[in-house]
């Protein structure tokens, strides 16, 4: 006998609110359904108010663990539409700080994956690790979690000697720590039970269903857009793209310390090659008719900003396309036909970051039939709304 | 790689005597790193009321207001409640009004206690 589930949108096993229509056979997922839209933020609406030069820090906090993946895809597109070079010096160090967060990315992932495979001692301890790394983020921008350290033209911040030297320093432990993760995830009976043969998606299916990120790469696709099309300093970084072909979450685990290794391979590069001269060129602040499209590798996948520009200093249209997003369709790939007590961990194996993605509106009148909006209805909605607004109360501080 | 039994153990028992990473916050505190965006510190004798600031925080945190018919005075209001501490004020202004100084514990119970004024 089937039957229908609901998991979510709120529940304890999701940490962000999505909601699973599952159609279930005892235990089996035999089709799963995604619905999104519980925390719709309208941050592409809010980017075409504000100017560029605002829309940095706007993007940013797009994400907050990504933030600059964000942050950057936007910065590298508007400076394609400005027509300007970027400082080589912030270039390299622009690549540095994607490098290191991609390091705490992947360190809380491992945390996150070690938690939902009830191995909460390996939580702390990448935890406890993945303080250096934020230690290092937060000693060369000036906070731990939104760097702020883009700029059009390079970075706002350039880096000392003393701060240099210092991360390849950390760099050391974070190594040996990393090589013993890499250790303890092929050799931990536990860990290895719970994870090999949990979520499948072979290599076709991945491909088919336009999977992203170390999704892609652990079912043996070697596709990277720091590899495919590079960006920032990146052709001239010597790293490998690192895959895996169990198709399964171990896999996805293995791919991910790989990729933790290769970014201190790159971060050592960058720190030793780190060129002299300044680092930000001065940057116009209107931007000529034009649009753009820009992609960035984040710790999660591929990463898509689209950029239109109209020859004002505020952008016409920004579009957000999360990896998160590119993921849904494989995630339900990998779901039907596994186990209930296996969606946490299926979930987290494609490390979603759920608001990030949330673009998409859907009105569902509550008899089942779901009414995709117009983008002419949603403007005509915008400014019915616009006009209720009583701008006179601007200044008044908010009711608290 | 070949399975172990419980290749953990080390690791675990090595941290039984170690004393704990975290720290006893309030107790203790971490000193911020130099570059730390704190709050935002305003200097009234440098202000020459181009309005940059204002058009480029991305949080409308800033209020520059004249303070004198005749002389070229100003005086600056912080929403500090709206403020996100990106210091794009300290890269913007031409004159080096502002600084970002190395506080964290701005939280109150009331949020208008956060509209700071410099004059
Ligand atoms: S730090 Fe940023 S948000 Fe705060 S006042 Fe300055 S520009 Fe505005
Ligand atoms: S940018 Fe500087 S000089 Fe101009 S109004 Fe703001 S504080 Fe004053």
């Amino acid at each position: 006998m089937e039957f229908k589930v609901q998991l979510g949108p709120q529940h304890p096993a999701l940490h962000e609110p999505i909601s699973i229509r599952m159609t279930l056979d005892g235990e089996v997922i035999r089709d799963a359904d995604l619905r999104l839209g519980y925390n719709h933020r309208g941050v592409e609406k809010l980017a075409e108010s504000r100017s560029f030069i605002q829309n940095l820090y706007l993007t940013e906090r797009i994400c907050g663990i990504c933030s600059f993946s964000h942050q950057t895809c936007y910065t590298q597109g508007v400076e394609k539409l400005m027509e300007l070079v970027p400082a080589r010096r912030g270039l390299y160090i622009r690549t540095l700080v994607c490098e290191l967060e991609r390091v705490h990315s992947h360190l809380l992932w491992l945390g996150v994956a070690g938690q939902e495979a009830g191995f909460e001692s390996f939580f702390m301890y990448t935890w406890r690790d993945r303080e250096v790394v934020m230690d290092i983020l937060d000693w060369i921008s000036g906070n731990r979690v939104h760097y702020s350290m883009n700029t059009f033209g390079g970075v706002r911040r350039d880096i000392d000697e003393m701060q240099r030297k210092k991360i390849l320093d950390t760099l050391d432990l974070l190594k040996q720590r990393t090589d013993y993760y890499l250790n303890l995830a092929a050799s931990e009976p536990t860990f290895v039970g719970r994870l090999a043969g949990v979520g499948k998606l072979s290599r076709q299916q991945a491909i088919d269903l336009c999977a992203v990120g170390p999704t892609l790469r652990a079912s043996g696709v070697p596709m990277d857009v720091r590899k495919d099309d590079p960006y920032a300093v990146y052709d001239e970084i010597p790293f490998e793209v690192s895959t895996a072909d169990s198709c399964d979450v171990l896999g996805r685990a293995v791919v991910r310390v790989k990729e933790l290794i290769q970014s201190y391979r790159i971060i050592e590069f960058l720190l030793k090659n780190l060129p002299e001269g300044p680092f930000k060129v001065k940057a116009p602040r209107k931007v000529k008719p034009n649009e753009v499209y820009s992609r960035y590798e984040a710790p999660r996948g591929e990463n898509v900003h689209y950029i239109k520009s109209n020859g004002s200093d505020k952008p016409e249209r920004l579009k957000v396309r999360a990896p998160t997003l590119a993921n849904y369709p494989a995630t339900i790939a990998m779901l039907k036909n596994g186990f209930i007590a296996d969606i946490p961990l299926i979930f987290a194996a494609i490390d979603p970051c759920i608001c990030c993605a949330e673009r998409l509106v859907q009105l569902d009148d509550g008899r089942g039939r779901g009414r995709v909006l117009r983008f002419s209805e949603l403007r005509a909605m915008a400014n019915e709304r616009a006009k209720k607004i009583d701008y006179t109360k601007r200044e008044i501080a908010w009711p608290f | 790689m070949s399975l172990r039994i419980a290749p953990f153990l080390p690791e675990l028992l090595r941290s039984l005597f170690k004393k704990p990473v975290t720290v006893r916050y309030p107790f203790e505190k971490t000193p911020v790193p130099a570059g730390f965006r704190g709050n935002v510190v305003f200097d009234p004798a440098k202000c020459i009321g181009c309005n940059i600031c204002v058009g480029d925080c991305p949080a409308e945190a800033i209020e520059i207001i004249r303070v004198s018919e005749t002389e070229k005075k100003f005086k600056m209001i912080l929403h500090n409640d709206r403020c996100i501490h990106c210091a794009q004020c300290v890269d913007s202004c031409p004159t080096k009004t502002y600084r970002m100084d190395g506080e964290f514990e701005i939280a109150v119970l009331n949020r208008r206690q956060l509209k700071i004024e410099y004059k």
